[in-house]
């Protein structure tokens, strides 16, 4: 293959996406390669931007609770709580002690759930079929737990405004500590696995290595930033629901490749399960929720907790009505995705899936539409039949 | 007559390629097990293939159509050619003269030069990366892997197989007295084969399906049949040479499926080499270790 980089058209570009083997959803990826080592890449995403934010303007608070629950997959539980905290912050209320109980306990299923899959996920990415097969197994039996408590096993719908609608009750909680000394056994396996096989520290150890100073400056979350050392975990540092009751303690690496992402996020799953035990012993009596008003006072608010992948972040404003005015939703995704684009450079291309990975991407979570009204030539806001009609025109 | 029974019915033809289908069956099967998955069921291979010879063949754009049809039966051909020189599932070989070992390996060699060629045939940038690295991991295991079906070629004092084979037959396995040979031609069988964790050249999670990305149809099937048939005449090549020679078909069957559930225990367990790793694996140790044993065998015929 000829690739001398002066002239334009000798250079070799490899496309990943949007549809490909290593992704999951639609993104699109160019590396420009030499041989086998990666000298740029660009992306572009946006395939599967679905109009949610938009989509809430049309509904009322609590129709807009399930439309955003669906913004992603595999963390869906962490999206209504950090609506449900936000619009109950307008409201000028709070859920009660057990209801906060029950959403951090489902949180933490989801967090295993969630970190389980991606260790399949990432496992698979670097040819390793067996890890895959085991996690996934493994999982099931949080899927199962969460099914148990909630009737879903993925949009599991446990919140609601003002509170829970799901209880605990005695039996529940026994097959949860069964579920989890299962669980536990077998992430310490894991552990092993991803701290010792040799062959597959060959992958991991070393690659895509990205420094605390470089975290910081792209402003990467979550735990591809801890595992650079990167102190920043929203349960710690800015404590919800009742995580200021139950404290997290920050599992942090400082190696920042791929090694001490696999180790951050498996350690995590040991602290999720102590977390999950320590909330099942010391379960607050008392009711699932308060009484919510269906107008919401006016007033903006930020609501911000720890999703699976980092820092989720949601902007509610209320103009009183019992609709939204606005909803604007960041997920972890969004900032960690530039982390790719850079440390790509100067790898292998059998390295860029599991970097890629690495970071934990959810595509569909977070691509987001921008459009410019310029208010003094009259232009307005669009309709959602607008949006909806531009959505098939750009894919055309 | 016979000669042609000997190439369409036994052992070349139909029966070598149903051996195959089996041999990929239990190998396939194996590793599900191993990963806790149910597996293919014991027809799928064959389905697959039919399937496969039914649906139409796509041509695309840029591609030397010549080429892009001969190429999967030349390799397949030459796969099953290598079959008439090997004693298959413990018979005696058909064909046999002095030499022919070197014509076997270099037979089994034309599948992989087949494949990267058709890679390198089509203007896909998987295709190509893959028909590279296809081509690449050639370099690297084929010069071990010939060096490790020469270790017992030095010691029989000839060339021949089935001299070879009846050299080991009538000694202790060779496996006790060259171990690393043995090895490095049980995994340089599995880089020929590009089973993981020497699956870099069609790697599914960076080139799609590497150099065959482009095919569909009848040049697809015939490629996997192709490598169906490679692994029954590679198996069988290691257990005639360094698991006690030709002995009764049964044994031998037993023996080849031995090394067959080795083969998928290793690629259960290991994760996939990148083609920089695969490539300093065999020339680091693979390539030097059997030269070592090479050189000591050497010295040893020379003071006997």
């Amino acid at each position: 293959m000829p690739t001398t980089p002066t002239q334009e058209n000798d250079v070799f570009r490899i496309p990943i996406g949007p549809q490909h083997p290593a992704l999951k959803e639609p993104g699109h990826f160019e590396f420009t390669v030499d041989g086998e080592v990666v000298t740029a890449a660009t992306l572009r995403l946006g395939y599967v931007h679905r109009g949610i934010e938009k989509g809430t303007e049309g509904r009322n608070w609590i129709q807009s609770l399930y439309l955003l629950e669906r913004v992603c997959g595999i963390c869906s539980h962490v999206h209504a709580t950090a609506y449900c905290l936000g619009v109950e912050k307008l409201a000028g209320v709070e859920a009660p002690p057990r209801a906060q109980a029950i959403r951090v306990l489902v949180a933490e299923l989801e967090r295993i759930h969630s970190h389980m899959l991606w260790l399949g996920v990432a496992a698979h990415e670097a040819g390793f079929d067996m890890l895959f097969m085991y996690s996934w197994r493994d999982r099931e039996t949080v899927m199962n737990l969460l099914e148990g408590i909630t009737g879903n096993r993925v949009n599991y719908s446990a919140n609601q405004l003002g509170g829970v609608k799901c209880d605990i009750d005695g039996e529940q909680a026994d097959d949860i500590r069964v579920g989890l000394d299962f669980l536990e056994g077998r992430i310490k396996h894991y552990l092993d696995v991803v701290s010792q096989d040799t062959m597959f520290l060959r992958r991991t150890r070393g690659i895509g290595v990205m420094t605390r100073e470089d975290c910081e400056r792209m402003g990467i979350v979550g735990p591809t930033a801890r595992a650079s050392g990167v102190e920043l975990d929203l349960r710690v540092h800015a404590p919800y629901a009742a995580y200021p009751e139950h404290p997290v303690n920050l599992v942090t690496a400082t190696a920042g490749d791929l090694e001490a992402r696999f180790i951050v996020r498996v350690n995590e799953l040991f602290e999720s399960i102590r977390l999950i035990r320590e909330i099942l012993d010391d379960l607050p009596e008392g009711d699932l929720s308060v009484r919510v008003p269906r107008r919401i006072p006016a007033g903006e608010t930020i609501s911000r907790v720890e999703a699976p992948r980092g820092e989720l972040f949601y902007y509610i404003k209320s103009n009183r009505s019992d609709m939204a005015d606005r909803v604007k939703v960041r997920t972890p995704t969004l900032p960690n995705m530039a982390s790719v684009l850079e440390i790509a450079v100067g790898h292998q291309l059998a390295d860029i899936p599991m970097i890629l990975t690495g970071i934990d991407p959810c595509f569909s979570c977070n691509d987001r539409m921008v459009a410019i009204n310029d208010p003094s030539r009259g232009e307005q806001a669009w309709t959602w039949e607008q949006l909806r009609q531009y959505g098939i025109e750009y894919y055309r | 007559m016979s000669a042609i029974a000997a190439l369409l019915i036994f052992p070349g033809g139909v029966f070598l390629l149903l051996v195959g289908m089996i041999y990929e069956w239990i190998d396939r099967k194996l590793v599900a097990r191993f990963q806790n998955r149910m597996g293919p069921r014991w027809f799928q291979p064959l389905a697959d293939t039919i399937k496969l010879l039914a649906k139409e063949e796509v041509v695309p754009d840029g591609v030397d159509a010549r080429l892009f049809f001969t190429l999967p039966v030349i390799a397949l051909a030459g796969a099953m050619t290598a079959a008439l020189y090997v004693p298959l599932v413990g018979f005696e070989a058909s064909y046999s003269f002095s030499g022919d070992l070197i014509v076997t390996v270099y037979m089994l060699s034309l599948l992989t030069l087949g494949t990267g060629l058709a890679g390198a045939n089509t203007l896909n940038r998987f295709s190509l990366i893959g028909a590279t690295r296809t081509l690449t991991q050639l370099f690297s295991y084929e010069a071990p892997f010939l060096l490790a079906l020469l270790g017992p070629a030095i010691v029989a004092d000839s060339w021949q197989i089935g001299e070879i084979t009846d050299y080991a037959g009538d000694h202790v396995w060779l496996l006790v007295t060259q171990p690393i040979g043995f090895l490095v031609a049980l995994i340089g069988l599995m880089g020929k084969l590009e089973l993981p964790p020497f699956d870099a050249p069609e790697a599914e999670t960076e080139i799609v399906a590497g150099a065959l990305t482009e095919y569909s149809g009848r040049g697809l099937a015939l490629f996997h049949l192709g490598k169906g048939v490679e692994l029954v005449i590679g198996l069988t090549l290691v257990a005639a040479f360094y698991l006690g020679g030709v002995t009764h078909p049964l044994i031998f069957v037993a023996k080849t499926l031995a090394l067959l559930s080795i083969l998928a225990g290793l690629q259960a367990l290991m994760t996939r080499l990148r083609i920089d790793q695969t490539v300093g694996l065999w020339w680091r140790y693979g390539a030097l270790l059997v030269l070592a044993q090479f050189l000591a065998l050497i010295v040893w015929e020379g003071v006997m």
